[in-house]
């Protein structure tokens, strides 16, 4: 982009929606001439229509203009109107953030136009600070993916990247493609009537992965090392052999999937006896049996199965599973059809206590029935193996102990997933590790060794986080792809527990992902949720004092540490969303377009009345993707907020650098108030720890505001959802009312 | 026990539900049961008798053949058909419960002193002797089915109605010697014969 | 509009749900272009009149936020309001498609400062909120509106009602001169993104829905707990207004069931879950939920939540279809008579409100879609024949948001596939 060498700044009011109306537009542009310096300044009375917008874009093509404040409705208003390529903007929040909240009246012109006032101040402050990102194109970006994992979600992740015109690198640690699902007899149904075990086409899809020209299958083969980031991952395959091979790709799906839970650990279930076996167990007979008559490993033909669902699963005590893993109910359902396909008169039952085929697994179920399958509802107690096995259960609709024989019994255990590493348990033997504990050491080697899947060099850890129950996920809903290393995707039951058919949907997914996120990596692109966005982080590393915050605080291991010890960013892997810049305590870190500078600039533009005029001023920093969204729509309600408070949208409370709350208090506002998402367990932030990395910073600002002389209440966090329209008003409401009895600052005029 | 019993015991080993199947009336459908349980809130007889439609149907996969065969429930059935119409699975609900009455009926084992499973026998047995029902007979056998006293109570009680019925000629006192039954006797008891040997044979009843 | 704006390197994505939006984005950030058409004048979808999600009881409007704003600054998505397909014909590749686009009656003009919906006092039923209150006939059809532009209801245009609202626009937004338009395009393939909608409630019978004010379906029960819904997000019955404390959820109301939907919906049994916490929210220990059911179909890590929601004494479950509903007319409560299979109980118990888990209807249900589309028995979409056109989310097959995303994002890589071939032969 070939951006202007020298900057002209201009301002642009509008003053339509009532603006005008309520407020003394005039004054406005002496404001932004005067205060923020702003070469040109125009206002106009419906700035988003065509000709306002043209306006805007005339003066960029003509005068040269290459910074924008726009003074009229919210950032989130009229995104579409105000579109200037190349061109650095800010936005005023005049309508939604003044006119609609502020109580409407004569008395009130007064507090209005100040609060207008300020936000033109705040607004050319910003843009003044700001640069355009250009973003960082790199030539020499890789767009080969890697697989690691040649089951089913490996090959179709491996299909679907070559099909789309990607190369990719498939990794499979044993010595053929299939994984589980080639250790299947048949899989259940995908499409109508849903009615018949399918053939699992598995031998035909490993076919096409080991003859496409676009795909390389490396076999017997597990990752040594992983380093680098999106577009420039240098990973280290191994073969069992000992040959280590070297690629680049761009980016990585792990579809590394499951292991069955071990039966030995439910013994009253009859785990570890003769003719008791688990589902994969139960395959292996089939297909041993090639359609036949299915016999046991003692060669006696079975004349009676008894299917006892969620073993080990689904167990709230703590001590075996506690999820369900969703496929197990349709994988008896298709096993019992196993035998009544063969034989009718086998007996075959499943012993559920929910029996779970969502959607048309109705019909599946259906089918089953059809076929004489019996469905019991009931919870197993023991089962006794050996040539003649018993399954003691108690009948839930009977309401009664009972007790079926069986020839052979059937234990749907769950699915524990390959995800590497428990960072969780990784960290503290890192920390002791580098504290000098040589256990630790070889405890952390032997870890990486032998747990890791992926073998990261990150500083955070060899693979990546996982959520709950050793999945490898980050719990979004909305966003089920979002892991917390960018550029690696989880696809597959190691993600979540799942069947094949989503396993295959979610494969899909997961490559279009990672086709994304290589393409991102080329053009220097965020990935979501800022996706698209072409700013990242640089840090002048001579003011650096190594404290390592950021690279722990990091929410998804985009830095490193050089030899030096100093923080070594890898653009490609981050998000953006200035964890980092809020966690530093020497303000190194920056965004060319957001920094400490464009919100400290703006802290520091607004006017602090002297204290006896009566009028305390409230920075309030709110998380651009819920509270500052809530806040807008407490507008459009036209629900009223103190007029004292400045708003000051950030990327997320997590980028929030204590430098601007003190900065705040010492320029006299009386208080400072924080708005962002919800943390915990059930985080709602979108950057996964930055609110709880705030909560966290905000509890030890306390010595700094007694070192001040100020009292704890001046700063106060809150957590929003996007919802709390009403709270958000009522928050800010009842902190000024506080902050009244409270006094005004006595920082003011010092500042 | 009876022969038929013995022989159907002996020809399903444990399996009650292959043996419902065979014989009962829509007994295929059984095995259709998801266990929801809205025919037994849906039936009206509901608080008078043992087990509900879909009890039933799962202690026939559980193989409890002589508490099914002995319940009193299946004789409780009105045929209001609330239960099949609000099937999720479509079951014929109605004809199951009737086919298996009519099983455990022949096999002797339903349950003894039943009030509706008495009056049907009673009703079956008055109308196939003469090809039309004795009004009065069926009436007075039903009144004294437990013996003279109780008989003359509940005949004193209902007297009202029976003085009604016999002014407005609904019963004809004359009837106690008998009646009058169809125009070709002996062709109605072959005709009756036959359709019993049929369904005998169907149902694996040949003796 | 012009049939020029797309060519058969176009993606379509017929509906901005979730599905849709995501299919679209996903695609456009690949670099394909996208047309966008949604029937109603926003997107957002089912999801956006949801008050939370399942399991983390987060809000929907949360990641709309996120995904509206990808999609105002992404070029490649040209968005389509109140537009509906009317027709596709032709294949894999080379589709020509006729939209019918539907007046708003407001142009893009609009700033949304709502001056014409202050003039208007016409009001009409509020879809927003399935009916439950009304709205003015000029409307912004929710807080998180995209476009955010306001609406004129047909009803009132040529009216002076309809003349009040011009008059009002400070902006001469209101065009109450705005015709349906039909629009034809040619795009190399379509992505069915068309979701799902509540199953009639008032086709099962026993269970009064229609005839007692306190039976209410889930999607009504969102509003009622939405603080942005008729209520403001108190729970009040329908007949009196009163709190409704005592709460039964029926399940499978519709689902697995051959008289209705033979599938199962999927996502209710989670979400009557998520709604006894509504009942908990707003009443603590003061609320009773019971949960009718014949499943719980918790499955995955949703069996945490349930397992949560069973630790929760203000909750009983009960194992049971329930048979019937009647009304107890002196209070106005419903009655619930059935039976506990477990065990076997008869019970019946009154509520103060009845909630029915209503099982998912794909949308296009009884819409002709083009002859190459394949349905499965529940008209879900299978795909097509020549795989040109796909489902995704809820349109193809009963999902919950997570699933119908990976559905979605699924559906855009096999679309991106298409058009890469039919570049590619095209270069030959």
């Amino acid at each position: 982009m070939n951006a202007p060498a020298t900057p002209k700044y201009a301002a642009y009011i509008c003053s339509g929606c009532g603006i005008g109306d309520a407020m003394k537009v005039g004054q406005l542009e002496n404001i932004a001439k005067r205060e923020g310096k702003m070469t040109v300044v125009k206002s106009h009375p419906f700035l988003c229509n065509a000709e306002g917008v043209q306006l805007i874009k005339d003066d960029i093509a003509n005068e040269q203009v290459t910074h924008v404040c726009i003074a009229a409705c919210s950032r989130r208003a009229k995104t579409e109107a105000f579109q200037f390529d190349g061109v650095a903007m800010s936005r005023a929040n005049l309508r939604e953030g003044v006119l609609w909240v502020v109580a409407q009246g004569k008395e009130h012109d007064e507090v209005r136009q100040e609060m207008a006032a300020d936000y033109v101040r705040m607004g050319c402050a910003e843009v003044k600070k700001m640069k355009q990102p250009a973003g960082n194109v790199k030539e020499a970006s890789s767009k080969a993916i890697l697989v690691v994992g040649g089951g089913m979600s490996g090959m179709t992740a491996a299909l679907e990247i070559a099909e789309t015109g990607y190369e990719v690198v498939l990794v499979e640690k044993s010595g053929a493609l299939g994984g589980m699902a080639g250790n299947l007899w048949k899989r259940q149904p995908f499409k109508a009537p849903y009615a018949e075990a399918q053939d699992t086409g598995v031998a035909d899809m490993a076919a096409r992965v080991s003859s496409h020209a676009q795909i390389k299958v490396h076999l017997n083969s597990t990752l040594a090392e992983t380093s680098g980031a999106p577009g420039r991952f240098t990973v280290k395959i191994a073969q069992e052999s000992g040959a280590v091979t070297d690629v680049t790709v761009g980016a990585i799906v792990q579809a590394t999937g499951f292991t069955p839970y071990d039966m030995a650990k439910l013994p009253d279930l009859g785990g570890g006896q003769a003719n008791v076996v688990d589902q994969v167990g139960l395959e292996a007979l089939a297909k041993a049996a090639k359609g036949g008559e299915i016999k046991r490993a003692d060669g006696k033909p079975v004349k009676s199965v008894v299917f006892v669902q969620c073993a080990g699963q689904r167990d709230p005590s703590g001590q075996h599973l506690s999820y369900c893993s969703g496929h197990c109910c349709g994988t008896s359902v298709k096993q019992a059809m196993y035998f009544k396909d063969q034989n009718p008169d086998i007996d075959t039952v499943v012993m559920y206590q929910d029996l779970r085929l969502p959607g048309m697994g109705e019909d599946f179920y259906r089918s089953a029935q059809q076929k004489g399958v019996i469905f019991t509802k009931g919870k197993a107690s023991k089962v006794s193996g050996g040539d003649s096995c018993n399954v003691t259960f108690k009948d839930l609709i009977l309401d009664e102990e009972n007790t079926i024989p069986a020839d052979l019994v059937v234990l749907a255990t769950g699915q524990v997933p390959n995800a590497g590493v428990d960072l969780e348990k990784w960290n503290p033997v890192v920390t002791a590790a580098e504290g000098g504990d040589e256990a630790a050491k070889a405890q952390r080697d032997e870890m990486r060794a032998t747990q890791s899947v992926l073998k990261l060099t990150y500083r955070q850890g060899p693979d990546m986080p996982q959520f709950k129950h050793g999945f490898a996920d980050s719990h979004f809903i909305c966003f089920p792809y979002e892991t917390r290393r960018t550029g690696i995707y989880a696809a597959g039951p190691v993600r979540r527990p799942m069947d094949m058919l989503q396993a295959i949907d979610d494969a899909t997914g997961a490559a279009l992902k990672a086709i994304q996120a290589v393409e991102n990596a080329s053009v220097g692109r965020a990935a979501h949720p800022r996706s698209g966005d072409l700013s990242f982080p640089t840090a002048r590393l001579e003011g650096c004092t190594q404290c390592k915050r950021c690279t722990v605080e990091c929410p998804f291991g985009a830095i490193d540490e050089d030899e030096k010890r100093f923080p070594k960013f890898n653009e490609e892997r981050c998000r953006r969303c200035g964890t980092c810049m809020g966690a530093c305590p020497v303000r190194v870190i920056s965004f060319e377009n957001y920094s400490v500078d464009t919100v400290g600039s703006q802290v520091k533009a607004v006017e602090i009345p002297e204290e006896d005029e009566e009028k305390p001023r409230i920075l309030v920093l709110a998380c651009e993707n819920d509270a500052y969204p809530a806040l807008d729509m407490a507008g459009l309600a036209r629900m009223n907020y103190s007029a004292w408070v400045r708003v000051i949208p950030v990327r997320c409370l997590g980028s929030v650098n204590t430098i601007w709350i003190t900065d705040a208090l010492n320029s006299g506002y009386d208080g400072v108030m924080m708005m962002g998402c919800k943390k915990g367990d059930e985080y709602q932030c979108h950057f996964v720890k930055g609110s709880e990395l705030a909560h966290y910073r905000m509890s030890k600002i306390g010595d700094t505001l007694k070192q001040m002389g100020l009292e704890p209440e001046r700063v106060v966090t809150q957590e929003v959802a996007i919802t709390d329209n009403a709270r958000v008003v009522k928050l800010i409401n009842d902190y000024v009312a506080e902050l009244d009895k409270l006094g005004p600052s006595p920082m003011k005029g010092f500042g | 026990m009876t022969t038929a019993n013995q022989a159907a015991i002996e020809r399903y080993r444990n399996n009650f539900l292959k043996e419902v199947e065979a014989n009962v009336e829509e007994g295929h459908m059984v095995k259709m049961c998801m266990q929801c349980g809205v025919c037994a809130g849906s039936c009206p007889l509901g608080p008078h008798w043992t087990h509900s439609p879909q009890k039933i149907f799962m202690m026939i996969r559980a193989g409890k053949r002589d508490e099914v065969l002995g319940s009193d429930s299946m004789f409780m059935c009105t045929s209001c058909y609330n239960c099949m119409v609000r099937c999720p699975r479509q079951l014929p609900i109605t004809h199951i419960m009737h086919g298996l009455a009519n099983y455990a009926h022949r096999l002797g084992l339903a349950p003894k002193g039943q009030p509706t499973r008495d009056f049907a026998t009673l009703f079956w047995n008055n109308l196939s002797k003469k090809g039309r029902v004795n009004e009065l007979m069926l009436t007075l056998q039903h009144y004294f089915r437990n013996g003279l006293v109780a008989g003359i109570k509940e005949a004193m009680a209902m007297q009202g109605i029976g003085l009604g019925m016999f002014k407005a000629k609904r019963i004809n006192p004359m009837e106690i010697f008998g009646g009058h039954g169809v125009k070709d006797l002996k062709g109605f008891h072959a005709i009756i014969a036959k359709a019993k040997e049929i369904e005998d044979r169907k149902k694996g009843f040949t003796a | 509009m012009t049939a020029s704006i797309a060519t058969n390197q176009t993606i379509l994505v017929v509906g901005g749900g979730i599905s849709g939006m995501t299919a679209a984005l996903e695609a456009a950030e690949c670099g394909k272009q996208v047309i966008l058409v949604e029937k109603t004048p926003v997107l957002g979808g089912r999801t956006a009149r949801l008050y939370r999600y399942f399991p983390k009881m987060c809000h929907p409007t949360c990641g709309l936020e996120i995904n509206l704003r990808r999609i105002k600054q992404n070029r490649n998505i040209r968005l389509m309001t109140m537009t509906e397909v009317v027709s596709a014909t032709g294949s894999r590749g080379n589709y020509s498609v006729t939209l019918k686009v539907a007046p708003r009656f407001v142009n893009e003009n609009c700033t949304a400062c709502g001056k014409c919906a202050e003039a208007v006092s016409a009001e009409v039923a509020n879809p927003w909120n399935y009916g439950l209150d009304k709205m003015k006939a000029a409307y912004l059809p929710h807080n998180m509106a995209h476009p955010q532009r306001y609406v004129i209801d047909p009803s009132i245009v040529g009216t002076p009602e309809g003349e009040k609202a011009k008059a009002a626009c400070p902006v001469g937004a209101v065009d109450l001169e705005m015709k349906e338009e039909t629009v034809t395009l040619q795009v190399g393939v379509l992505v069915w993104a068309t979701g799902w909608r509540p199953y009639d409630a008032a086709k099962i019978q026993p269970y009064g829905y229609g005839r007692f004010k306190n039976v209410i379906t889930s999607l009504e029960f969102e509003r009622l707990a939405d603080p942005h819904g008729p209520t403001g997000g108190k729970i009040l019955r329908p007949s009196d207004g009163k709190e409704a404390k005592n709460v039964a959820f029926i399940q499978c109301a519709g689902s697995r069931d051959e008289n209705h939907l033979r599938h199962c919906s999927r996502i209710c049994c989670m979400a009557s879950l998520k709604q006894t916490q509504y009942v908990r929210e707003a009443f603590g220990d003061e609320g009773k939920s019971t949960v009718y059911y014949i499943d719980i179909r918790a499955i995955d890590r949703f069996e945490d939540f349930y397992q949560n929601v069973q630790k929760d004494a203000t909750v009983s479950f009960v194992k049971s279809k329930v048979a019937r509903i009647a009304e107890n007319a002196e209070n106005g409560n419903p009655i619930l008579h059935g039976v506990n299979t477990e065990g076997y109980q008869r019970y019946a118990v009154e509520h103060d409100l009845v909630v029915l888990a209503v099982g998912m209807e794909p949308e296009i249900t009884g819409v002709k879609l083009p002859d190459d589309v394949i349905l499965d028995s529940s008209n879900f979409i299978e795909g097509s024949k020549d795989q040109g056109m796909f489902g995704a989310g809820a349109a193809a097959s009963p999902l919950d948001v997570n699933r119908a995303v990976q559905s979605a994002t699924a559906a855009s890589l096999r679309a991106i596939q298409v058009i890469r071939k039919t570049a590619s032969t095209e270069a030959v």
